[in-house]
Parts: C-alpha cells; structure tokens; sequence
C-alpha cells in the first residue's frame, strides 16, 4: 500500500476515483446498474465515468437486478471485472438467489473450475427518512452465505482503497456503502492503492473497553468515545471494515486486551453481526471477559416512515454510550 | 432428407449415446448406486444432439435438469472422456465437479458446459454475461441456455430476453417444452402453451421447432447459431418434444398421450426407419451401432464404479478464490 499526499474528499469522491482508476487501469473492468450512466447514478457516485469511458464500459440497464447480477457473473466466469451497482440495499431481495446460490457458490459448486470476481456496490442504512424500502441495513441477510464477501467502508480513505482492493479480488464482493457517509469528508491518498480485505482498523486505542462497530455505527462509536473520555473511560474503537469473513484475530486480541466489548451494528439484533461477533468473542474470551459481551443494534422491527419514529429504533452514540456503561459497571 | 446419411448416423449414434446413458443411469440409481435425484432426457435426445453437434466448445452452454446427455456429449467430444460425466453423477473425485456438483452441477468450461443450477431458469441470468462478454471481446460464439417450459414463469426469463434484446447480445435461447413442469400442464401454468407467443414480444426471431425430428432440429439450430454468430442478437427455440420421465410417484399422464409419444414419436424410433428407409445401412447395421454405444456406455459406468471417493476434508475447499476459512 503505497500512501501518496493525501487530500480532502469526500466518501462519494472517494469512491468515483476509485472506479475511475480501474476502469482506466484494467480493459476487463466495467460498469452496470440502473441510471449509472449519463445521470452518474442516484447518489452520483459514477458521475463523469460514462462520459469518460463510454456506454459500453458503463452501462446502463432496465430495473432488472437478477439480470444485472446474472450478467456480471457470467461475464466474471469469462474474466471480466464488473462493478454492479444496485441502488438501494433493500432491492438485493430481487437478486438475492443470484448473490446466494449463483455468485457465492460459483467457484466452490463446480470445484474451482469458475471463479466469480463481481463486485456489487450498494447503498444501504438509515436514518433520513427513507421508510421501511430505501432504509435497511442488509448484512444480517448475507452473513450465512459461506463464498461471499462483505466489505463495508466507514472513510473515505478505506472506501477508495477497499473499492480498489475489492475490485483486483477474486471473489464476489457485496460493497456496502451508507446513505449516511456519503456527504462525509476525510483525507484520501490521491492515485492508485489497495486496503486489504479482512483486515479491521483500529480507529481509536483504548484500554478499558472494545467497540467493534460498523460503517455508520464507527462514527458513533468515536463520538461516544470522546464523551465517555471525560469521565476516564477510555475506548478502544474497531472498524470491522470486512463484514464477511471477519477479522476474528484483531477484535479478539482487543478484547483480551481491554477484557470487555461491545457490539455496534445498525441492523436487526436477532440473528445479525452483533450476535455472530458476540458468539465469537463470548466463546473465545470467557475468561478474559469481566462483564457479558452488549449489542448495540437496531431493534427487531421493519424501518418506519417518520423521523421520530425512525430515530427510535435505530441505534446511535447514545446506545453506544449506554451499552459502553452497562459493561463498565 | 434434408440430411446427408453420415451426418444423420452421427447424430444417431449421439441420442443414442444419451438414451443409453441415462437407461444405465437410472438403472443404477434404482439401484441406490446414485445419490440424490434423477431426472432423465428420454425423449428429448433429438433436441439436445441438435444442440450438440453445432454448438463448439469455444461456445458456452447452460444445461438443465435433464440434460446429461449433452454434457455427456459435449465432454466425450471435445475431451474424449465422457465418463467424466458418469463419474459425477455418481459423486466420484473424477467427476467433473470433483464430486460437488453432481446431475444438477456438472461443468466444464473447457468443452463450453457452464454448468447446470438447480434453481430453475437462474442461468438465463447468467447467460447474458457470457454473451456480454463475447460481444465487448469482439467473439463470434453463442451462449446458450437450455431451459424448461417451468421457467417461463420466472422473473429471469423475462429480465433476459429483455435484456438480451436491447443489448442484441449473442444468446440461443432453447426452449425444450415437453408439455408439463412436474405436474403442471404448460398451457395452464403460462398465457400460453406456445411459448415462442410470449416470446416474441421481445423482438427476436422466435421458432417453434418439432423437438423430436432430428433432421429439423438439427437444421434449426444451425440457422439459428449462424444467426447469432452473425451478429444478428438473440435467437428463441421452442422445442415441442415430452419427456418420458413421468412425476417421481409415478405416471400422470393420459394413456393415449403417453403411448402416442412412446409409440409414434420416439425421436429414435424415427430416426432409425429413416436410416434404414435411406441408406444401404440394414437393421442389423444399425443393432451393431446401438449395441456399440451402449457398451461404451456401460464401461462409464464401471467407470464410475470404480473412481475413488473424493477426499472428505476437500468439502471445506474452493469456498473462497485464494483464502482458507477456518471451520
Ligand atoms: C426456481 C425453482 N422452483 C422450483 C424448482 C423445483 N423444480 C424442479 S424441476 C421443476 C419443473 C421444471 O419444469 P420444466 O422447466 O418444464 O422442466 P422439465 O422437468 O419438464 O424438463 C420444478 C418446479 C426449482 N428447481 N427451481
Ligand atoms: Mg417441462
């Protein structure tokens, strides 16, 4: 990973860099999604890249997401790296059995005779309003698919360089990028590099405590670090950033460190990320833990229309905070 | 005969490749020999050795549920193996798929058999990336899909011929309606029992070809794979032809239909008079070329028989492209 300068950009920069960079970089690197063309897509992200690269290399498509997913695995079986982009993470419903039983078992079904190198960019978390179709966070759906890849950013920094790393990787690539991290800037290396998959950041050293967190939910964390700091809390912040296969070995090293954790994730609590790292920790760090494992997660509901309502059932730094303090006490 | 009689035998001895196959396939099933589920070909070889002889193994197919003889043939052709086929339907280490996939995933890309899936009609999703990438590649090859009446009624048939339209991607569709999807009459479970009615709507040639007469299948196919190779777009193939397979219980079907198909369209039954109608080959001739295949045919089995097992612990490999996950 060679850092150039880096500059201020913002996630969605972040990002439209990156697949300007492998599209001018790699022939067999192309584009396809609904309105990604000309328009540059609903949240901008491929703005410039047809004008760029042409029609052909960023293409537009029907609102067919399995046959968006279908094509960019069967031109993956013939070496192509596709980047499909499906507008909203709750419309991976239409294309789920192409995800799940195409994509993922591409490579292991035929004993390594194909392999299925697609990449699949979506938007997905809440938060403004977005009502139960245009909210979800969507990893819980994914994680019990052995052959797929979740990488989900929370810099702009890690979103061009997982983007990147995701792209040269052999395997298929659900890339979740949150509505809420769009606008957000940060420093961003300029020209070309990887981050490495399956490795979680430590995005603030701590003693006393582990957040591992996700995406949106890191940026809680940190907010809930610093307030909890001026009591002498002091908390260690991990970003997963490789969803699935997680990096068991850098959250667990941290809890033996700090001997508590806490789990933050958007989704629904039954059955999601929370629940599979906390199984994980609780099993590897019993007799390290001083207090049991807390999810701080989105409650077990659909996501509702209005704000008030929205703000109520999904999780923030105040849920972080107090998950923090229930494991401190 | 539109055919010369060389050809014809060729094509002959192909079906005749598949019915034995899948006769000594389901006889050893019955057998317990081969584990989980069967579905046959008998009755459809005309349409799949249609397929077969124009389709290269630079071209990329996507076989279904009962489509082993044309893997079978693909792989005997091209690789001079066919046993591995056999192998893998009988979830041996030589299979094609090493034992993972089995009758409903067997593949190889090299004799251009991508694979089946057994989620029905999913790889008319997938058939569109492979032609995508012929057509940025400047190819001149076909993707083909191979699918059932059954699935038309799925979303993906008709995201793909959509798609393939706008696109005039080089795809061959080949629809085998043989009637029924399990149980399910094709003219009660679609808008209608004439596929290609629906079909059409999309804009690409769409022809309705008699699945059983190889002579037509076969000239249909080359007009359509010449088609595609052109250039042209997507191509549509409705294959009238039954399958002999009733449901798992049992038969279901009339009597009368059951012995019209048997009886006076077997695709080889037919073929056979005409052989014999048309060239200075006796019936006997012909006894020793189906006695032939069907040797060859029973030495896969023994094959197959006698592969070894895959490695137990190999069922954690291949999950992920370069990465081992602990388990
Ligand atoms: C999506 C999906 N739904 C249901 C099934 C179960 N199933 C297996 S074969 C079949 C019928 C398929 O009918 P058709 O396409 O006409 O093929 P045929 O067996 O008649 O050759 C069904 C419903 C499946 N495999 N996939
Ligand atoms: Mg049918």
């Amino acid at each position: 990973m060679t850092q150039s300068p880096a500059r201020t950009r913002t996630f969605v920069q972040a990002l439209t860099e990156a697949l300007d960079l492998a599209l001018e970089r790699d022939p067999n690197v192309y584009m396809l999604g609904e309105d990604i063309g000309e328009m540059g897509g609903d949240f901008g992200v491929t703005r410039g890249l047809w004008a760029k690269y042409g029609e052909t290399r960023v293409r537009d498509t029907p609102l067919s997401e399995a046959a968006i997913i279908g094509t960019a695995v069967g031109s993956a079986m013939m070496g192509m790296r596709p980047v499909a982009e499906i507008m909203f993470a709750d419309f991976l419903g239409e294309c789920y059995d192409q995800l799940v039983n195409n994509a993922a078992k591409m490579h292991y079904m035929f004993d390594g005779q194909f392999k299925a190198p697609i990449v699949v960019r979506t938007a997905c978390g809440g938060g403004f309003g977005g009502g139960p179709h245009h909210s979800q966070s969507v990893e819980g759906w994914f994680l019990n698919v052995p052959g797929l890849v979740i990488v989900a950013p929370a810099t702009p920094a890690d979103a061009k360089g997982l983007l990147l790393a995701s792209i040269e990787n052999d395997n298929p690539i659900l890339f979740l990028e949150h509505k809420a991290l769009y606008r957000i800037k940060g420093d961003v290396p300029e020209g070309y590099y990887t981050t490495p998959l399956r490795q979680a950041r430590i995005a603030r050293e701590g003693k006393d405590v582990t957040v591992v967190a996700t995406m949106k939910m890191v940026h809680e964390a940190l907010a809930a670090a610093a307030e909890l700091e001026k009591e002498g809390i002091n908390v260690e912040v991990i970003d997963l950033r490789t969803i699935l296969p997680y990096d068991a070995e850098t959250v667990l090293a941290s809890v033996r460190k700090t001997g508590r954790a806490v789990v933050a994730n958007e989704a629904p609590r039954t059955g999601g990320l929370a629940s599979e790292l906390s199984a994980v920790i609780g099993e590897a760090c019993f007799r390290d833990l001083k207090a049991p494992v807390e999810r701080v997660t989105g409650l077990d509901t659909p996501i509702p229309f209005s704000l008030v309502l929205e703000k109520y059932i999904l999780p923030g730094k105040e849920q972080v905070v107090e998950g923090i303090r229930r494991v401190m006490k | 005969m539109t055919l010369d009689i060389e050809t014809l035998v060729d094509l002959y001895r192909d079906m005749w490749l598949i019915r034995a196959f899948e006769f000594g396939l389901e006889r050893e099933f019955k057998k317990g020999n081969v584990p989980g589920m069967l579905h046959t070909g008998v009755g459809q070889e005309a349409t799949q050795a249609a397929l077969a002889a124009h389709l290269h193994a630079t071209d990329a197919f996507f076989p279904d549920h009962r489509c082993h003889g044309i893997n079978a043939l693909a792989q005997e052709k091209h690789q001079g193996d066919g046993e591995r086929i056999m192998a893998e339907l009988f979830g041996r280490a030589t299979g094609v798929s090493g034992g993972k996939g089995g009758s409903l995933h067997s593949a190889n890309p090299e004799v251009g058999n991508f694979g089946d899936n057994a989620v029905e009609g999913s790889y008319m999703a997938t058939v569109l990336g492979v032609a995508l990438a012929y057509q940025m590649r400047r190819q001149p090859n076909v993707a083909c899909c191979i699918i059932g009446d059954g699935t038309v009624g799925r979303g993906e048939f008709h995201e793909s011929l959509n798609m393939a339209a706008i696109w005039k991607l080089p795809v061959l569709y080949a629809l085998v309606n043989n009637g029924y999807a399990i149980s399910m009459p094709v003219g009660k479970g679609h808008a209608s029992a004439d596929i290609v009615d629906l079909a059409r709507g999309y804009g690409m040639p769409c022809v309705v070809v008699d699945g059983n007469d190889i002579e037509l299948a076969y000239a249909e196919v080359q007009k359509a794979v010449d088609y595609i190779r052109g250039g042209n777009g997507p191509y549509f193939l409705e294959f009238k032809t039954w399958r002999w397979q009733g449901l798992f219980s049992g038969e279901f079907r009339p009597a009368e239909e059951v012995r019209y198909w048997k009886e006076e369209r077997d695709p080889l039954k037919l073929a056979r008079a005409k052989i014999i109608e048309n060239s200075a080959l006796t019936a006997d001739d012909v006894d020793r070329i189906e006695a032939e295949v069907k040797a060859e045919v029973e030495g896969w089995i023994d094959y197959a028989k006698q592969s070894p097992m895959p490695e137990p612990a190999k069922a954690t490999a291949n999950v992920y492209v370069g990465w081992t996950v602990e388990n």
